[in-house]
Order: C-alpha cells, then sequence, then structure tokens
C-alpha cells in the first residue's frame, strides 16, 4: 500500500510539475521540456503492460488537458508504456530483475538507467514532434528538436532523480 | 495450442495500446479542426482554476514592461485627441459623427494560459459567452494580430494563435504603389517568424515593408499591423516569393489583449452568401 500512495503522490507532483513549470518555460529554438515519460520510466518492475498503459493514457490526458495538446502526450505516453516491457526485457539481467529495486538510476546503476530510459525517452519525443510536425519534408526539423528537447529532458531527468529522489530514499 | 494462447496474449495486449492510440489520435485530428468537448481542454472547470492561481503568482513577471507599452500607447492616442492639438483654422475643425460610425467593438481580455513553442499554440483568455464572446472573432494586442476565437466556454474562451498550423489569415504586403495580399502562415520553427504565401514574384519586395491585415473576411479591420518582411527568396519552379516576415509583436510575453467584434459582420456574410455557386 505504502508504494502505490508515493507513486500516486509521485504522479501528482509530476503532473503539475509538467502543466505549471516546465509547459510554461520557453527557452527558445523550439525546445520543449519534458518530465512525464520519467513517471513512467519510474513505475515498479513488477507492473505489467495493461496497468502500465493505464496509468501512462491518464497521466498523459492530464498533461494534454492542461497544455492543450489534445492527445499527443498521450499518444506519446502509451507508445512508451507499450515498449517500456520490450526494452526492459531486452536489457534487462538474465535472472530477471530484483523485485525489492526500481528502475532508478540510484538502485540499477548509471549506465543502465542512461541506455534503457535514453531509448525510450528518445521514441516518445520523436513519436511527439511526429505527430506534432507532421509535414513530409520537415523530418529534418523533427529530428533537431527530437534531439535537443531529448538531450534536455533527459539532463533534467538525472537532475531529478539526483535531486529528489535520492534525498527521499536517505530518509 | 500454447502458441495460439500465447499469441493471442501478445495480440491482447497489442491491442489495448491499438485501442488507447486511437482514442488519443481521433481526439487529437478532431480537435484541430473542431471543438466538441470542453472538458478536454483547459476550459474544463478544474484546469482553469489551477491555470488562473498560476497566472495570479506569475503575471507580475513582465509588469514594467508590460505598463511601459500601455503608456506608450496612451501617448499615441492623446497626441490625435483633438482638444490637445493647437487648432490652426479656427471655428472649421468640427468631428462629424454622421460621417463615421463604429463598425467594430473592441472587449479587452488577459491571457492565462499561453504556450509559443509547439506546432499548434493556442492562449486562454478571461473573458467568454458571458461577454459576448463568440467563435471566430479577431484577437490582437497593441502590437500586432493575435490570432482567431477556436472555443468559447462562459467565462473563457480558447485562441487559435497565428503560431499554428492553418491559420490562414489575409494579409497584405504594404508597397509604395500597390499592395500585395497573400495569406500569413507559420512552419513552427520560431514564434518571432512567420510566412507568408501566394504571393507572386513579378514584383520585387523590398525589405522591411509592413505587412498588415486586408480586412477582407471582416474579422479583422484593415490596416492592423501584422509584421514586417524579413527574407524573401525566389521558390524553385514556381513563380511565386518565400516571404519571411518578422511579427510585430511578441507573443512570448503577450498578456493584454483585445477581441474585435464586427458590428457589421451579419451584414456582410448575409450578403455574400448571395452569391451563387458553381455546381459544375
Amino acid at each position: 500500500m505504502n508504494i502505490a500512495y508515493k507513486h500516486i503522490i509521485r504522479f501528482v507532483i509530476f503532473a503539475f510539475l509538467q502543466a505549471l513549470v516546465f509547459n510554461q518555460l520557453n527557452i527558445g529554438f523550439g525546445i520543449h521540456l519534458m518530465i512525464q515519460p520519467l513517471y513512467i520510466m519510474l513505475l515498479p518492475f513488477e507492473l505489467t503492460v495493461i496497468p502500465l498503459m493505464g496509468i501512462a493514457f491518464l497521466l498523459g490526458l492530464v498533461i494534454d488537458v492542461f497544455s492543450n495538446t489534445y492527445g499527443l502526450n498521450t499518444s506519446a505516453l502509451v507508445l512508451m508504456a507499450y515498449l517500456r516491457p520490450i526494452v526492459f526485457k531486452f536489457y534487462g539481467p538474465r535472472e530477471g530483475y530484483d523485485p525489492l529495486k526500481e528502475p532508478t538510476a540510484h538502485d540499477m546503476g548509471i549506465s543502465w538507467f542512461g541506455l534503457v530510459y535514453g531509448i525510450l525517452l528518445s521514441l516518445h519525443t520523436f513519436w511527439f514532434f511526429l505527430l506534432e510536425i507532421f509535414e513530409i519534408g520537415r523530418f529534418g526539423f523533427i529530428l533537431q528538436k527530437t534531439i535537443l528537447s531529448g538531450g534536455l529532458s533527459f539532463l533534467l531527468a538525472l537532475l531529478i532523480q539526483s535531486f529528489i529522489l535520492n534525498s527521499k530514499q536517505k530518509k | 495450442m500454447r502458441n495460439l494462447i500465447a499469441f493471442l496474449q501478445r495480440f491482447r495486449i497489442f491491442l489495448v495500446f491499438a485501442i488507447l492510440q486511437i482514442l488519443a489520435l481521433s481526439w487529437y485530428v478532431t480537435y484541430l479542426s473542431f471543438p466538441r468537448n470542453q472538458f478536454l481542454t483547459t476550459n474544463n472547470n478544474i484546469a482553469i482554476k489551477v491555470l488562473e492561481w498560476e497566472h495570479d503568482l506569475t503575471k507580475h513577471f513582465n509588469l514594467s514592461k508590460n505598463n511601459t507599452d500601455l503608456q506608450w500607447e496612451n501617448i499615441y492616442w492623446r497626441k490625435r485627441q483633438p482638444q490637445f492639438m493647437y487648432q490652426l483654422s479656427r471655428g472649421k475643425v468640427k468631428i462629424n459623427d454622421t460621417i463615421y460610425e463604429q463598425q467594430y467593438a473592441y472587449i479587452p481580455a488577459e491571457v492565462i494560459n499561453s504556450s509559443v513553442n509547439r506546432r499548434n499554440n493556442y492562449f486562454t483568455l478571461n473573458v467568454g459567452s458571458a461577454q459576448g464572446i463568440k467563435r471566430g472573432m479577431g484577437v490582437f494586442c497593441q502590437q500586432g494580430v493575435v490570432g482567431i476565437i477556436h472555443y468559447v466556454s462562459q467565462h473563457y474562451s480558447l485562441v487559435k494563435t497565428v503560431l499554428t498550423k492553418d491559420i490562414n489569415i489575409d494579409v497584405s504586403i504594404h508597397m509604395k504603389k500597390t499592395d500585395l495580399p497573400g495569406l500569413l502562415k507559420w512552419d513552427g520553427r520560431d514564434p518571432r517568424y512567420g510566412m507568408i504565401t501566394g504571393i507572386n514574384n513579378d514584383l520585387r519586395i523590398k525589405k522591411w515593408s509592413k505587412v498588415e491585415t486586408r480586412g477582407g473576411s471582416g474579422i479583422f479591420p484593415k490596416g492592423l499591423p501584422v509584421g514586417k518582411v524579413s527574407f524573401t527568396e525566389p521558390i524553385e519552379g514556381q513563380a511565386l516569393w518565400k516571404v519571411e516576415i518578422r511579427f510585430s509583436a511578441d507573443y512570448r510575453r503577450l498578456q493584454r489583449v483585445y477581441i474585435i467584434k464586427n458590428l457589421h459582420l451579419a451584414e456582410q456574410t448575409a450578403l455574400e452568401d448571395r452569391i451563387p455557386e458553381d455546381d459544375e
């Protein structure tokens, strides 16, 4: 029950941070910071794919409502939730994941987290901008936005982990 | 048999995935053209309360810049007031109200929520149908055109800004001898620059010539500023210019806007509906 509460509170925090802080930041160069993929990434290992997609759908819906993107975030997050078990399986240890551990950089090591989250985040971001722009002949622009936004969002995810999640675990 | 069950298991996951994707994408596609359900935008009660609360917190960030702008606008209009001018020919200056009738009414509003770095950017305003706002009205700010009202609830409305894919406001490039009509577009790259399509390349366009609204569709009055031409290039294989403009308004820090109500719009559309359609 403890772990469920933790993830529900985290859901609210992530949704509001994204809607009220990161959506309002205008860095320029078409950069759009996204932290909601990190929430999907940090859900426990033993969660199966269908509840995972349900949670992703809900989170995307909340963020879409707040940012007038009409289903873009929902679609990208559901795609990421669908791919998460596949990527996890591919890069997982041979004997399966330790159920006591969480998929964080702290528990699983920075190289594992960097690889898996990097793949999932870039797929999510690429899908998001592909749908958003949706024009043939603008592929370079889509890639540029994906690389810039994805790269910065990745650094932001590492930062959030090192500040918030680490201090929580020490207590 | 076991393989079949495993296959179905796998397929069931994909089926759920496909259904969720179709839900999300159909929502996305239908909203871009016509909004049906207000609950799924920022116009619903919960989201608007949170955004208003956030706006109360952040609205003072650009306060001094906005105040300076308003002061400049005040000076601009004050200079045009007859009672502040020196009357050169006494007894002859007269404002005849029977010649000029008011055609446009203006409603002031505040931007509660905005974005500029998406492909389609929408602003939320704090006025709605209670203030007489209707879908399709024009929105502008002191420096230039902002967009067209896309959806209205009782106390709030959603603006489809010029920073969207299919905004198509009719504008004209103001030149010395003629005006070149075209359509305003945005390519999603930079909120400071827009594009104008449909300009024939038989005339040279001077850099920094003014771009204004044309007022043909009755949404905007003629002569509202849009921006200035910053770059022109011939399109290969077509007799058209690729024209890039710099918007005169800075949409990144926009707070106060006006909504235009054309008092003659019903008359204009009633008249234009009489044009017989081609059945060929």
